[in-house]
């Protein structure tokens, strides 16, 4: 049974149209990136989600026995750049939000001050929000998703605007919370979805490019990645190699071809039969299986 | 429960931003400048006046209900700018900065919301001007002569319901707009408004809220509650409990 | 002009003036505690002490930054 069903999900803003036809489901318990380059709709698509904006046209579905209640009794929701009431303390900011979803003074208090010591903000717990660093900020902002013990934890863009530390903590913080919700979150980063995500959305100009598992993904666009080194470049191997038809892409970088081909097996047969007819003088051939970023290029830029 | 979660928290907020300090204050000052320097205004005439030798200036001392007029009267234009000044951010200012998105994203009604946010200002607002009622009756009488405690009361009474009325507004005009001091400015164009038909179609407005400060005169000056003040607070009241839902009604179909 | 100071009532300007001086040293607790302001601090601190009762006020509706 899916978490949520989103179907025919379309959103305009005056006439324009931002997020087309998005069809998809999420399996609860999974961890799930919205993954496209900026203005690809992703915080308009995650705003529809937490009921802040209301679609043009189509549906979102949660699981049935949630139908009857509020849902955002079972979501926690992360904006990119959350603003606090900075005259409160991180606790209070939490207890204040924790009591808005039905949670007693008491049992807010106490979960206040666990979240605080999870993601590091237990010794300023009673500082002012106001005095906090954009890092903490960022973690309090992920404490009071959690909060009310979601089903669902949507956080968009929540690595983007930290330094390579922060993004780390956070990370890992994410990698946590996949035992106890189901996380929705949005980036533009690749590295980032590969990291800690089971499955990929990836939205490009509003519209679902791509939607599925790592694995099946990287099965699905079988492009490999090789790598030619040459002791020198031969004047004619560019015009050989581009005239095969398992190449699909061609950089070179000094000594180095890189080619991305969408049959490895064939490729590297091929390849090696002509430096060998060629007698081209190779010092390293390296088939790399295709990863993420490639991926993400293809589909990003066909 | 929910209500006073987010009752509570406003009240929080106006008492470490000052309000519950200042705003009393401001209430006081006005509601006892005027009884003041209309009381001393011969006296400091006749001193630094330059006036020629024996002559004096008698200015006649208005009677104590007219001294007590005065305050409200300085409430329904400083006071209004004031109220109007303090609630014109009350939701517009959460939804501009964006601090809606982590408070919305629970399970709040917008009925809770909005009401829970409107009575703490309510609150605020009619706790200032019955202070400043009382120190400007204590003043009218040490310093214009007796008013007794019914006249104060009538006039709190009757006038508090506009006070209420202004905030509602303001409240309402919440909802419209993002930008709080586009907020204030079309809240304050809309009691402007209010008190123009008021006194153009005047016959026909009898019952309008705007008619209220009369009424309070009528009282302070009869002692006697008539039908159409009665009328005049239905209408208020029956003006603020349109505009609450109009206002929970517009912000729940509202992108936020 | 010693007469005319004199002549006045204190009685009834003590408050007045008791309730002023409360109302500017809350406005100065507040801008010494308060991380930004609308406009420079300093100018905010000449305001509230010089300017009468209208300084602290309009310190606390133009010059707090919420």
């Amino acid at each position: 049974m899916a978490l949520i069903k989103v179907e025919q999900l379309s959103k305009s803003f005056d006439g324009k149209e931002v997020v087309k036809n998005l069809n998809f489901e999420l399996e609860p318990g999974k961890c799930v990136a919205l993954l496209g380059p900026n203005g690809a709709g992703k915080t308009t698509t995650l705003r529809m989600l937490a009921g802040f904006s209301k679609p043009t046209k189509g549906s979102i579905k949660f699981d049935q026995e949630t139908l009857s209640r509020d849902i955002r009794q079972y979501i926690g929701y992360l904006p990119q750049y959350p603003v606090f009431h900075n005259w409160m303390t991180g606790k209070e900011f939490l207890m204040y939000v924790g009591q808005l979803a039905h949670m007693s003074r008491k049992e807010a208090g106490e979960r206040a001050t666990e979240l605080l010591d999870r993601v590091g903000l237990g010794d300023v717990e009673k500082k002012r929000i106001g005095k906090y660093s954009g890092g903490m900020k960022q973690r309090l902002g992920i404490a009071q998703a959690m909060m009310h013990r979601p089903t669902l934890i949507m956080l968009d863009e929540p690595v983007s605007s930290l330094d390579p530390i922060g993004r780390r903590e956070v990370l890992n913080l994410l990698m946590e919370l996949k035992k106890e919700a189901t996380i929705l979150f949005s980036t533009h980063i690749l590295n980032d979805a590969e990291e800690v995500s089971d499955e990929i959305l990836l939205l490009k100009q509003g519209e679902l490019i791509e939607h599925g598992s790592l694995d099946k993904l990287s099965q699905m666009y079988q492009t490999a990645r090789l790598e030619l080194d040459f002791r020198s470049l031969p004047e004619d191997a560019q015009e050989i190699l581009r005239s095969l038809e398992v190449v699909e892409q061609l950089t070179v970088n000094r000594q180095t071809v890189i080619l991305l081909v969408n049959d490895a097996d064939l490729a590297r047969k091929e390849l090696l039969k002509i430096a060998a007819q060629k007698d081209w003088d190779i010092t390293r051939f390296e088939l790399v299986k295709s990863n993420l970023e490639d991926l993400f290029m293809k589909a990003v830029n066909r | 429960m929910q209500w006073s979660v987010i009752f509570k928290k406003e009240l929080l907020e106006n008492w470490r931003n000052f309000k519950w300090i200042w705003v009393p204050i401001v209430f006081i000052i006005f509601g006892i400048m005027d009884p003041i320097t209309t009381y001393y205004m011969p006296k400091i005439i006749n001193t630094v006046g330059g006036l020629p030798e024996g002559a004096e200036i008698t200015i006649p001392q208005p009677p104590p209900e007219q001294a007590l007029l005065m305050s409200i009267n300085e409430y329904g234009t400083i006071g209004v700018l004031i109220i109007v000044l303090i609630t014109m951010g009350l939701i517009a200012g959460e939804l501009k900065s964006g601090v809606s998105e982590l408070v919305l994203s629970r399970p709040v009604t917008y009925t809770n919301y909005i009401t829970a946010k409107w009575a703490s200002t309510v609150l605020l607002i009619l706790a200032s001007f019955i202070i400043g009622m009382f120190f400007s009756w204590y003043y009218v009488n040490l310093l214009f002569g007796d008013l007794s405690l019914s006249q104060l009361f009538g006039a709190i009474f009757i006038y508090g319901f506009w006070m209420i009325f202004v905030v509602t507004i303001t409240v309402f005009v919440n909802t419209l707009f993002k930008v709080p001091g586009l907020v204030g400015f079309v809240s304050i164009l809309i009691v402007i408004l209010i008190h123009m038909v008021t006194s153009i179609f005047g016959r026909f407005l009898a019952y309008s809220p705007a008619n209220l400060s009369s009424y309070v005169s009528a009282y302070v000056h009869t002692g006697e509650m008539t039908a159409d003040m009665w009328s005049s607070i239905f209408v208020a009241i029956v003006g603020i409990a349109l505009l609450l839902l109009l206002s929970i009604n517009i912000l729940k179909n509202r992108e936020i | 002009m010693l007469e005319a100071l004199m002549q006045i009532n204190w009685a009834l300007l003590a408050p007045l003036i008791v309730i002023q001086v409360i109302l500017m040293i809350v406005a100065i607790i507040d801008l010494v505690r308060i991380e930004k302001t609308n406009g420079p601090k300093w100018l905010w601190a000449i305001i509230i002490i010089f300017v009468n009762v209208l300084g602290p006020i309009l310190y606390f509706i133009l010059g707090r930054r919420q």
